[in-house]
């Protein structure tokens, strides 16, 4: 059995994330609707929109974003909720609890890459925050509703039809729905990993991906941290991201964190244990220099490495890897001779 | 069981304020008996005969006086209306019911005002029943302290004349306008949303009664003079605090009607004037559904008072009266003025901002939300007229195409080995991602795919996909 072997051959912690995810579907959406329910809401919308409090408008004064923040209270705090631990613990909303980036990803997950389409290897930075900038200040302007291209409204109606409520079934045959429903297939069923909304359009990611890299320096704060001297350059953790946030420089590879949803499924794959979900260790002073190569004593796990110079004009590519430290290279060259190696990683 | 003890409080404390009202009332009259015509003319001599004889027998320590004695009945209308079951049929064979629940009475809003102070045009017993009309735009019982004139609505009702509601019939509003006629009339009459329903909530009622209790010491010291705490203050505190309308409630008002379905699809319109009436639009027989399920509604669901309700757009100056249609030019919601309605204080006060011009576009009626209007309209293709039918033009094949190749390689493709990328960006993922040559790159990947392509148009054939197929297999391992 095909099924079977695979999942056996998947992470404990991957399918504890399907299982979370799983968890959370049946809690948010129909037909139990047990969170929603909760606050006396049939979806995701109003009250519990976390989509749309911060919508710049020209000419809207303080009155007019507390009266925003009021509609939408309860998702006011589930955002803040989000965003404090992301700080703390990475983005652990976006890739353990989120009931609609987690559904499209689960039903991708179900049949073959072949004929999906692969969108990690699109700039998806900029494309993000461009989207991000339109939708906060553009589209409120043109008149355009924050609801068009929602997958928080899509998929609770889509869950909705098929438990047989007639309000999902008459959004799934008007022409937004229908819309956002191929839309939900191109980005998120027929795409590599089903997390393309998640990495252009979603606005939720977008704030959340900032937090996640304002944190990322910080030492106490857990992300996914890569050790770069054990690096073999396999690429088997940038195959197996979800969001495409890992990509090898150098043959290292370099996280990025403004992507990265912590997932956990590089730490899971890489034999080296050269990446991992960790706080950065305190001492990171070299201990010694012995013939102009210096030691320390405890590995130097980095989130997020220094900006180059100059290179992208898009500043908001922090990670750039084209300026390694020369003793990164000495020291990789020095203490192991497996790098050379690095094509022969583990094919799985 | 609730409701029936909130009736009871409600009578007993109007039972108090009759006591407390009819007191001020004797003695002023005491003072200028004679000279006040109008009172007199009202029919207001009989309530001080009545009040007099109230105050006596208070003097005379009679404190526990029952509702049915105290309440004003100088008519003595209720010795034929308070029997039950007091029914007569029609001219058109209709039975009617003519008695009056005296609990219900006293307890509305209207209870401490006797019958004919309203129904003037009964000179006799027995009267006739269509003397018994009421018309909304009469003067009034109360008196107005600053003017010194009777109060009437004729503002609201002229305002009310010139809305959609008003127009073409108007005749007395609540005269010879039943219940029952209603149901064949276009437009509403005042009794059809004003029902004299009890009009202090249970909640409030504790906040009233000491509101009142303290109204000659806090209203007292600006609106001096007996006249005003009497009469017009226990008006206007009733209006304050006994006030059960909040926006969940005139909603249900309009949805009494808006929301039966089969009823506003058999009404006719005249959208410009002269023109001939024509057959509405699903979008007006399915307002009320479509202002529930989007935003707007959706919060005022949640909380009384939030939200915007179908008066804040459609009726939001004067009396509130004035609901006109859309594409009158005084209408709030006329493309005109909707920038003003939506940045009413409280709202969206950021709509009248030149830059927001298409923000007030913002469709508040949104058909593709409406739950339950399937197949209620199967011809109306107004929803298929929007610019995402063609963006769902070119979605749909492509989605078509990837479904179709999946299930094609699923059942009848071969298996790989290794690694498989995806047809579809693979090579550049590679590239950028991976940082290296996909592998067998003398075969350019992206160019043989086109090539085959032109020969056979329709579908590619299995023999050519598996051909395809072979020659993309680039594995990663080893």
């Amino acid at each position: 059995m095909d099924i079977v072997k695979r999942i056996k051959d998947t992470p404990n912690v991957q399918l504890f994330r399907y299982e979370t995810i799983i968890l959370s579907c049946t809690l948010f959406f129909s037909p139990f609707l047990f969170l929603p329910s909760l606050v006396g809401n049939p979806d995701l919308c109003g009250k519990l929109c976390m989509r749309r409090f911060y919508l710049l408008f020209p000419g809207m004064d303080s009155a007019d974003v507390l009266n925003s923040m009021q509609a939408s209270a309860i998702g006011v705090y589930m955002l803040t909720l989000i965003l404090i631990t992301t700080f703390f613990f990475g983005r652990l909303w976006c890739g353990y609890v989120c009931p609609v980036g987690g559904f499209s990803e689960m039903v991708s997950r179900t049949f073959g890459d072949q004929w999906k389409i692969e969108y990690r290897s699109l700039p998806q930075i900029p494309i993000r925050y461009g989207y991000f900038s339109v939708y906060l200040s553009l589209m409120p302007m043109l008149g355009i509703s924050a609801c068009t291209l929602c997958n928080f409204l899509t998929i609770p109606r889509i869950f909705d039809a098929f438990s047989g409520n007639p309000q999902g079934i008459a959004f799934a045959l008007s022409t937004v729905g229908l819309v956002n429903i191929a839309l939900l297939f191109l980005l998120g069923f027929f795409a590599v990993k089903g997390r393309a909304y998640c990495q252009f359009l979603c606005p939720i990611g977008a704030v959340d991906g900032l937090v996640n890299r304002l944190g990322a320096k910080l030492r106490f704060t857990r992300r996914i941290r890569v050790e770069r001297s054990r690096c073999t350059g396999c690429n088997v953790c940038a195959r197996k991201c979800m969001t495409g946030a890992i990509k090898m420089e150098n043959r290292v590879a370099v996280v990025d964190q403004l992507s990265c949803m912590s997932c956990h499924e590089c730490v899971d794959v890489c034999d080296w244990r050269a990446i991992e979900w960790r706080t950065a260790p305190k001492e990171h002073a070299p201990k010694r220099k012995k013939k102009g190569v210096e030691y320390y004593p405890q590995p130097e796990w980095q989130a997020v490495y220094p900006l180059a110079k100059k290179k992208s004009l898009i500043k908001l590519n922090l990670i750039d890897v084209s300026e390694l430290k020369p003793k990164l290279e000495l020291k990789k060259s020095n203490s192991s001779s497996t790098a050379s190696g690095e094509s022969n990683a583990k094919p799985k | 069981m609730a409701m029936c003890s909130l009736q009871q409080d409600v009578l007993l404390y109007f039972i108090h304020y009759q006591i407390k009202f009819k007191k001020i009332f004797t003695s002023r009259k005491d003072e200028d008996k004679g000279t006040d015509f109008n009172i007199l003319f009202n029919g207001l001599l009989c309530r001080y005969l009545f009040g007099l004889c109230i105050g006596i027998s208070i003097a005379l320590g009679a404190t526990t006086a029952s509702a049915e004695v105290r309440h004003p009945d100088p008519e003595g209308c209720f010795s034929c209306h308070g029997i039950e079951n007091l029914n007569y049929i029609d001219q058109e064979g209709v039975l009617r019911s003519a008695s009056i629940n005296r609990k219900h009475y006293y307890s509305a809003l209207h209870g401490n005002v006797p019958c004919r102070d309203c129904h003037r045009d009964i000179s006799e017993f027995p009267h006739e029943a269509k003397n018994g009309e009421v018309d909304c735009a009469d003067s009034c019982h109360v008196e107005e302290p600053s003017k010194g004139e009777a109060y009437n609505h004729r503002y609201v009702v002229e305002e009310y004349q010139s809305s959609v509601h008003g127009e073409g019939w108007s005749s007395g509003f609540t005269g010879g306008n039943r219940f029952e006629e209603e149901a064949f009339q276009s437009n509403p009459s005042c009794r059809q949303c004003h029902s004299n329903e009890l009009y202090i909530a249970a909640e409030s009622l504790p906040k009233f009664k000491d509101s009142f209790d303290h109204m000659e010491a806090e209203c007292g010291t600006c609106h001096q003079g007996e006249v005003w705490l009497g009469q017009f203050g226990g008006h206007i505190l009733r209006r304050l605090i006994g006030s059960r309308w909040n926006k969940r409630v005139h909603n249900e008002m309009c949805n009494r009607c808006h929301n039966d379905h089969e009823r506003m699809a058999k009404l006719e319109i005249e959208k410009n004037q002269g023109e001939p009436k024509e057959k509405v639009s699903a979008r007006f027989v399915l307002a009320s559904e479509s202002y529930a399920s989007t935003l707007h509604g959706r919060i005022l669901d949640s909380d009384v008072n939030g939200g915007a309700s179908c008066l804040d757009c459609h009726a939001p100056k004067n009396f509130r009266h004035g609901v006109l249609r859309d594409e009158h030019k005084l209408s709030s919601t006329h493309r005109g003025n909707i920038a003003e309605t939506c940045s009413q204080s409280g709202c969206h006060g950021f709509a009248s901002h030149p830059l927001n011009a298409r923000f007030v576009e913002t469709d508040v009626h949104d058909l593709d939300q409406v739950s339950s209007g399937i197949g209620f309209f199967p011809n109306d293709s107004s929803r298929l007229e929007s610019g995402w039918v063609k963006i769902l033009a070119v979605l749909l094949p492509v989605l078509f195409f990837l479904a179709a190749g999946t299930g094609w390689s699923h059942f009848f493709g071969e298996k790989k080995k290794g690694i498989i990328f995806s047809r579809f960006g693979g090579v550049a993922f590679q590239e950028k991602i991976l940082g290296r040559k996909p592998k067998g790159k003398n075969k350019p990947k992206p160019k043989p795919k086109p090539k085959p392509k032109p020969k056979p148009e329709p579908i590619p054939s299995d023999t050519q996909s598996s051909g395809l197929d072979q020659s993309r297999s680039e594995t990663d391992e080893n």
